[in-house]
């Protein structure tokens, strides 16, 4: 049986994979229990398996297992150990751009990985992060109001916003 | 009273725990003893099935079994029994189910999956609906009409595929036209697409030794799920558990029933195990429900004054293989089709055929979209043959105060103000002048109005149960699936209005099971907010004549005498009070001694007096409210690439009360893109053997948010009636009706082409602005 090492949330994790074609989104779902990963569409299309893997933001459901041995890998899960709400995820709730809230992990795990790396976006840079993603609820005016919202939270310096 | 919780923009109650993850849809869950279903899909149309091999798939690592439908005799259904859980000696659709491998793990299922053998004999096959409706057509149902059904409202047409005829028959057709000064007519297509729902169909089923049966599913309508199975496996409807977790996405797609009895059926071969199965998108696209699917024709006459003499129209329905879902949604999409306008006749025929795709069913607008396309596509023409505005034709028209609808209900003021919709959305899009045109790009506006009324069973009823704590907090249940509409906040606002206490104070259900939750018909027809707050208002009222009446025990004065306010009963004389968490058991003295009955109270709601349309006029008390809205847009065509930009879409719905501004707002922009995705992009596709073509995001395109609007404005008209409460109506579905007519009038505008049929991709534009006009 193959074996796959990886960190995830902080975490040294060893997971045995079972035959066949296993991703990393079923790592992270099936075999982590890390269920705020949410597999859409299996194709890398609706952007709500994302996940930040090594710093970038990865659709999980399109990651082959054995790529992410050693990666480091964040989930949904991650930003809020011990209850407080990421800046993200407060104006996500704040800016009314949750409905079904299937899309709503990978929307902000892409967030997360853009002002990691660019606290600055600018307008465009933001949007073209956002519309690797399908919402089918909101319309998306809300989701571009949050991101707005977050980045204006984190350049306040709420929390920092890389671990 | 001032309102302390009604129609303010308050926080979903669920928005914490989606924003972290926490939130658990069907395919989070894991069950003990749980094993892992596949499918084997049809991959013909229509075909007779000769042998499907399994012994190679069953002797695979970690099968533990695979189901076929071979000794099958089961069909299940609502009103129209003419399905089996999985195709038995025939397929009907190329996604129909033709085997299950049950495994115990997905891999495993799906590897033995692809050793199965299946062969066919191929029958022509048919999928457009006017075809499928013609008497040479191939055959796909031999026993149509035969079926069991719902006799006063399923009316097939035996020896073909028609297996649903709705006829409304308001005045006199030749008279009506006689009377005309101008007649304007079209044909037209809504094709067949997608919910695309971002959480796929989910569904675990256990059937346990002693009998029960145990479902966790993506569902919106929980009981009727419970008594389908009931049906099908002949067991007691108590005996069959539904849970329902949190939805990722409905829009009627996951109403009704869809997989649950494939996987049931499945489950029932492995008793003592649970059985899941989780769909792909490629089987959401091609093997769950889809809908719309109408191909039909309309006639309008008018006076030379406008004023509207007659409607003539006939729509045919691509059902698919099975018609249980879709019949309701065709008889919606007759009594609807005028638009909110009088028609003094009004001859309509609606036809639901059976063809080789994907069933159709119940899709966010309910057979309003299709039907208003066509009316109000041809008012826009009607408009410029008598050379006046669209919006003067519609004010000439409207329901207002005393006229009657295509079903004969007569209108009243506070049905709701069309005028003032209008009104609302020609401000906000003068706003801003139309550009002028130029070498490159092209602008447009257009206009429609809509209306909608919420399709139920007569005897549809929502159920509250409130339980009142020693703290005077409430637990409030109800059986309203959160799908993202925001059912539950809009419940905790209504309790908390009712109840007169804090919000935070209110807590409401986060899943819904039959074993506990209230009776609930289901969560369709944006019925919640209206029918489910009605019945927290009743449950309510219970509380608080409870509390009322302890209080009066403890007092040793009447009932009537005390006072309830905030929360609190007030003595008469003294002002002493008594809280509802002081009287949640009954009220104990210091000694002990108790007096009075625990807090807690049973609502119902029912909307009264309603009927099926009559079997002959297709008139009737049929719809216990309506919505009125009108919607507009400004848009950019650029010639070169035939691509649209919305630059401002405006919607205005009479809502009665918005009883969450921030949320009900969220809907109307919502779902202004999700239809603006069905009339710019978004159509299944077949390959010419009849099979699904793109089925897979991008191949099937829904709008990203470059796609989405430059601007949008919501304008939420509140006009008081006496239906909801606090005179809150439907409205969630209702921002998808008008777009598609909206979108298209504004590209007649912009370009001259009068486009009739949907998607109007960007290469259907090109070709018609190179020829002058639109090819069909």
């Amino acid at each position: 049986m193959r074996v796959l090492n990886l960190t995830v949330n902080g975490v040294n994790r060893t997971v045995h994979l079972e035959e066949g074609r296993v991703m990393l989104s079923s790592v992270l779902r099936d075999s982590l229990g890390l269920t705020g990963v949410k597999v859409g569409c299996g194709t890398g299309q609706c952007g709500s398996c994302t996940v930040v893997m090594n710093g970038k933001a990865v659709t999980s459901c399109t990651v082959l297992a054995e790529k992410a041995e050693g990666a480091t890998v964040l989930t949904i899960e991650s930003l809020s150990e011990g209850g407080e709400l990421h800046p993200i995820q407060q104006a996500f709730v704040e800016a009314d751009a949750i409905q079904c809230g299937f899309c709503t992990p990978g929307l902000i795990m892409r967030l997360y990985a853009l002002f990691a790396e660019n606290p600055d976006a600018d307008e465009a840079a933001i949007a073209g992060e956002l519309d690797k993603h399908l919402c089918r609820c909101t319309g998306y005016e809300n989701i571009v109001k949050a991101a707005k919202l977050a980045q204006e939270k984190i350049r306040s310096g709420a929390v920092p916003v890389a671990r | 009273m001032t309102l302390k919780h009604v129609g303010k923009g308050v926080q979903r109650t669920d928005a914490v725990r989606k924003a972290t993850g926490e939130a658990t849809y069907v395919a989070d869950i894991v069950v003990p003893r749980m094993l892992h279903a596949k499918v084997l899909r049809a991959g013909v149309p229509h075909a007779k099935i000769l042998s499907i091999d399994t012994s190679r798939a069953e002797s695979m690592p970690g099968v533990r079994k695979v189901v076929t439908g071979r000794g099958c005799s089961m069909l299940f259904g609502t009103c129209l029994w003419d399905q089996p859980p999985i195709a038995v000696d025939k397929v009907r659709h190329a996604g129909e189910a033709v085997a299950v491998v049950v495994a115990d793990t997905e891999n495993q299922a799906a590897a033995a999956v692809k050793e199965i053998r299946a062969e066919y004999e191929r029958l022509p096959f048919v999928l457009d609906p006017v075809k499928a409706a013609a008497p040479d057509a191939p055959i796909i149902h031999e026993r149509n009409g035969e079926y069991r059904r719902v006799e006063y409202s399923v009316h097939p047409v035996t020896g073909g595929n028609i297996f649903h005829h709705y006829k409304l028959r308001k005045g006199d057709e030749n008279e009506g036209f006689a009377k005309a000064d101008v007649t304007v007519e079209g044909e037209f297509e809504f094709p067949i697409s997608s919910h695309s729902a971002i959480e796929p169909h989910g569904a675990i089923c256990r059937f346990g030794s002693d009998g029960g049966i145990e479902v966790w599913a993506s569902n919106q309508a929980p009981f009727v799920l419970r008594d389908v199975l009931a049906d099908m496996f002949g067991v007691p409807a108590a005996k069959v558990r539904v849970h329902i977790p949190y939805l990722g996405g409905g829009f009627g797609g996951k109403s009704d029933v869809s997989i649950e009895p494939l996987v049931a059926y499945a489950a029932s071969f492995v008793p003592g195990y649970a059985v899941k199965l989780v769909l792909t998108r490629a089987e959401v696209i091609s093997s769950s429900l889809v809908g719309r699917g109408m191909k039909g024709r309309m006639k309008i006459g008018a006076k030379l004054d406008g004023t509207f003499t007659a409607l003539r129209a006939e729509m045919y329905f691509a059902s698919g293989a099975y018609g249980d879902t879709g019949w309701p949604v065709f008889t919606v999409a007759g009594h609807n089709c005028t638009g909110p306008y009088e028609f003094p006749n009004a001859i309509v025929d609606v036809y639901g055929v059976y063809t080789n795709s994907p069933n159709v069913g119940a899709y966010r607008g309910y057979g309003h979209p299709e039907g208003q396309f066509m009316s109000s596509r041809l008012i826009d023409m009607l408009a410029r043959k008598l050379e006046t505005t669209p919006e003067e034709l519609m004010r000439k028209n409207y329901l207002r105060d005393g006229s009657r609808n295509a079903l004969g209900q007569r209108i009243k003021k506070s049905t709701g103000d069309l005028f003032g919709c209008l009104d609302a959305v020609e401000k906000a899009l003068a706003e801003t002048p139309l550009p002028e045109g130029d070498e490159r790009y092209a602008y447009g506006r257009g206009v429609a109005s809509m209306m909608k009324s919420p399709k139920m069973a007569a005897n549809s009823s929502s159920c509250c149960h409130v339980q009142v704590n020693t703290d005077g907090s409430a637990f409030v249940n109800l059986a309203g699936i959160e799908m993202g509409q925001g059912v539950q906040t809009v419940f905790s606002q209504m309790a908390a209005e009712a109840l007169q206490i804090p919000l935070d104070k209110v807590r409401i259900y986060s899943e819904v099971d039959t074993q506990f939750s209230p009776w609930e018909w289901q969560t369709v027809a944006s019925m919640q907010t209206y029918r489910g707050g009605r019945a927290i208002q009743d449950a309510c009222c219970g509380i608080i004549a409870t509390a009322k009446e302890t209080a009066a025990r403890v007092w040793n004065c009447a009932p009537c005498l005390v006072t309830y306010r905030d929360g609190e009963c007030v003595h008469p004389n003294t002002g002493e009070v008594l809280t509802l968490g002081q009287l949640a058991r009954g009220y104990m003295a210091e000694d002990g001694l108790t007096t009075g009955t625990p807090l807690q109270s049973v609502g119902s709601y029912r909307v009264p007096g309603l009927v099926e349309p009559d079997p002959e006029t297709g008139m009737g008390n049929a719809a216990g409210s309506w919505t009125f809205g009108v919607q507009g847009c400004t848009l950019r065509v650029d010639k070169q690439t035939g691509e649209v930009k919305i630059l401002h879409f405006a919607s205005a719905f009479d809502v009665g009360r918005a009883i969450n501004p921030t949320t009900a707002r969220g809907q109307v922009t919502g779902g202004v893109v999700h239809a603006m995705g069905a009339t710019l992009m978004e159509q299944i596709l077949f390959t010419d053997e009849g099979v699904a073509k793109n089925v897979n995001f991008p191949a099937y395109k829904i709008p990203r948010l470059h796609d989405a609007p430059e601007k949008q404005t919501v304008v939420l008209l509140e006009t008081p009636n006496e239906e909801g409460p606090w005179s809150a109506k439907p409205m969630a579905e209702h921002p998808v009706v008008a777009v598609a007519p909206v979108i298209l009038n504004a590209l007649r505008n912009a370009t001259g082409v009068e486009f009739t049929s949907l998607p109007v991709t960007p290469a259907r534009i090109l070709e018609a602005l190179k020829n002058g006009k639109e090819v069909l």
